[in-house]
């Protein structure tokens, strides 16, 4: 990530590691469930845009708050930090989780976020073409279901998994269980999807093994304003499989 | 002084697995459930149901029984019903329910279901609480990433149930009781004897410590059941508690026969069937997302990689308690573990795997007859655990 800088807060007692580049409008991006796949993707969008990635409470390089057990808590959080940094209205990226965590602050803070882009987001329940359940996928399995093409994923972990990289997966897989054990998804959170009002922009891949790409036409039903982008031959990180994906999240922006 | 005392301890697992049960990487969680057949279960529970009864005839001091799900390690899902059947047919052996972990049941449920077995036996059941295995967070709706608060709370609900009069109040992070006040309340005050059971980690160890509780340790090494011990008796002090011998109850595997071949001849095959088979299982049912600390996943799956190998009884008896061979060689093991241990507690598991019903009448009826006898002669043991 070498556009990006790295700077630690600290956000109502929560070490909170956030990455930034670039100038312009402030775009934030949410990652998803894990962090293997970086963030490095977004630094294109760095040449117009000031890019900002935080790392979620238990995830990655911002610290733990076992007393965050529901998405809300990260709603909270995010409040806090855009405070912090001065972000009033902003542009608002979320990939998978953190798909459904932007989706739900848009909800919830619509008048903040200027346009929202979600890519493959979770939070949907929908019985015909369910989410897998990732929490019960053994973590050896959970990459070959991440991409289509598995070698944009196999650079960017290691070989031989050592004992740090188990224990950072295990403590990541752990936040995911304090949030989602109970109810992989809010059966709520479809209920205020109305209250997304501002331009958005949904990607997916055609070849999503983990939140299958049919779950477009139920956005579509509840936000029937937004633009739907499926790219072909991509699974759930079509961000890293498709750079034209990253390319039309910025044009969208602009 | 305290008087040693003889549990025997049973799994009631199902034990007639498909050909093919290797194929699966688990026989617990995802094991498919088609592979029970109720009438082999209905044989097994009749069998099972004698062979702790036997051991109240034969004068053991206790039987043990236990929970886990989803498996062929154990049918006793719900371990009080199997205590409930044994009660009218047994007169003097106290009954362990060892137990079931907490967190899967109402916490006012579980105390007024213990307490009916309590004052049903008139007062013979001893308890003992489990966090629970990993596995069992995958059977049951429960989050293991709040795992530990919630048994912590669970565990707090019950002993007010049980030594305040009720009605009573209690509002929690994860429970709420406006009137607790449960019928009946248990025949032994304030309330059966209560252990934790737990691989020794340091949280048990401390909740074990503040209630003054005794401590079941389950597949722990001697070196460490030896430490657990040790840390026990140091926190509960900590607390203003003594631990007695009696309340550390030493796991052992027992198998007795005429002579030390024949006993390893007979035993050894249901020994190898129960670690590669009933316990195995795969990480991520072991240790469900939260269940565990970061450090502590790391420092299991850095053994994980030592123990990896095929099953070798030597090392198996080398590093956990296993005492098989003729009645005086386990005798004098036993004798010198629990001088070690300072423990007057031995809880022997007379029954594993798919070891066929003469052989466990044997095991128990050699053990009471041959074994108990010699070691309560002993009077070393007793003075030696006294000492401490």
């Amino acid at each position: 990530m070498a556009k990006f800088k790295r700077e630690t807060l600290t956000v109502d007692g929560v070490k909170t590691v956030v990455h930034s580049a670039g100038s312009g409008e402030p775009v934030v991006f949410f990652h998803g469930a894990g962090t293997v796949d970086g963030f490095d993707f977004a630094e294109p969008w760095a040449d117009k845009f000031r890019v900002i990635v935080p790392y979620h409470p238990g995830f990655g390089e911002s610290g733990d708050d076992p007393s965050f057990t529901g998405l809300h808590d990260y709603v909270m959080h995010y409040l806090e930090l855009f405070d912090m940094l001065g972000l009033d209205r902003f542009h608002l990226v979320g990939l998978s989780l953190g798909g459904y965590l932007a989706a739900k602050f848009a909800c919830e803070h619509s008048h903040r976020v200027k346009k929202l882009a979600l890519i493959a987001p979770a939070g949907i329940i929908d019985p015909k073409h369910p989410t897998i359940d990732i929490v019960a996928v053994p973590g050896e399995q959970v990459p070959g279901l991440l991409v289509s093409n598995f070698e944009v994923l196999r650079q960017r972990l290691p070989a031989q998994p050592d004992l740090d990289f188990i224990g950072e997966r295990y403590r990541e897989a752990s936040t995911v269980a304090r949030l989602l054990w109970e109810h992989p998804a809010d059966p709520k959170f479809m209920r205020y999807l109305h209250r997304i009002t501002m331009p958005t922009l949904i990607l997916w891949g055609d070849e999503d093994k983990i939140i299958p790409v049919q779950q477009t036409e139920t956005w579509r039903k509840f936000l029937p304003q937004a633009d739907i982008k499926v790219f072909k031959g991509a699974g759930h990180l079509v961000h890293l499989e498709k750079p034209e994906a990253v390319d039309a999240v910025a044009t969208f922006l602009a | 002084m305290s008087a040693l005392r003889f549990n025997a301890m049973h799994f009631m697992p199902y034990v007639h697995l498909p050909e093919n049960h290797k194929q699966f990487k688990s026989s617990w969680v995802n094991f498919p459930n088609k592979f029970y057949n109720p009438e082999r279960g209905h044989e097994l529970y009749q069998r099972y149901v004698q062979e702790l009864v036997l051991a109240d005839r034969l004068g053991y001091d206790a039987i043990v029984i236990n929970e886990h799900h989803n498996t062929v390690y154990s049918m006793m899902a719900t371990p009080n019903l199997i205590a409930a059947a044994l009660i009218p047919q047994t007169t003097n052996v106290k009954i362990c329910v060892w137990g079931t972990p907490p967190n899967l049941m109402l916490p006012n449920r579980l105390a007024e279901e213990y307490a009916i077995l309590d004052v049903m036996s008139k007062g013979r059941i001893e308890v003992a609480f489990p966090l629970g295995t990993g596995m069992e967070y995958w059977a049951n709706p429960v989050n293991p990433a709040t795992a530990r608060e919630r048994f912590r709370e669970s565990l707090k609900i019950i002993l007010q149930a049980w030594t305040q009069d009720g009605p009573t109040t209690h509002y929690g992070q994860f429970y709420t009781y406006r009137f607790l006040n449960p019928w009946p309340r248990p025949f032994q005050r304030p309330h059966p004897p209560c252990y934790i059971v737990g691989t020794g980690s340091p949280e048990t160890i401390e909740i074990a410590a503040e209630h003054g509780f005794g401590y079941a340790s389950v597949f722990v090494t001697q070196q460490r059941a030896f430490e657990l011990n040790e840390n026990l008796r140091h926190r509960a002090a900590h607390y203003g508690h003594t631990i007695r011998p009696d309340q550390l109850p030493l796991l052992t595997f027992i198998y007795v026969a005429e002579t030390q071949e024949q006993a390893e001849r007979e035993y050894v095959g249901h020994l190898e069937h129960f670690f590669s088979d009933y316990l195995r299982t795969i990480p991520h049912y072991l240790a469900p997302p939260g269940y565990l600390s970061v450090d502590q996943l790391k420092t299991r799956a850095a053994m994980a990689d030592k123990l990896h190998g095929g099953f070798d009884f030597n090392a198996i008896s080398g590093s956990f308690f296993v005492a098989v061979g003729t009645p005086e060689k386990v005798a004098n093991q036993i004798g010198d573990w629990a001088a070690w241990m300072k423990t007057s507690h031995i809880n022997g598991v007379m029954h594993i795997a798919d070891m066929p019903h003469w052989k466990t009448v044997k095991n128990l009826s050699l053990f009471a007859e041959e074994v108990i006898p010699r070691l309560r002669s002993r009077s070393d043991i007793a003075q030696r655990v006294a000492a401490e």
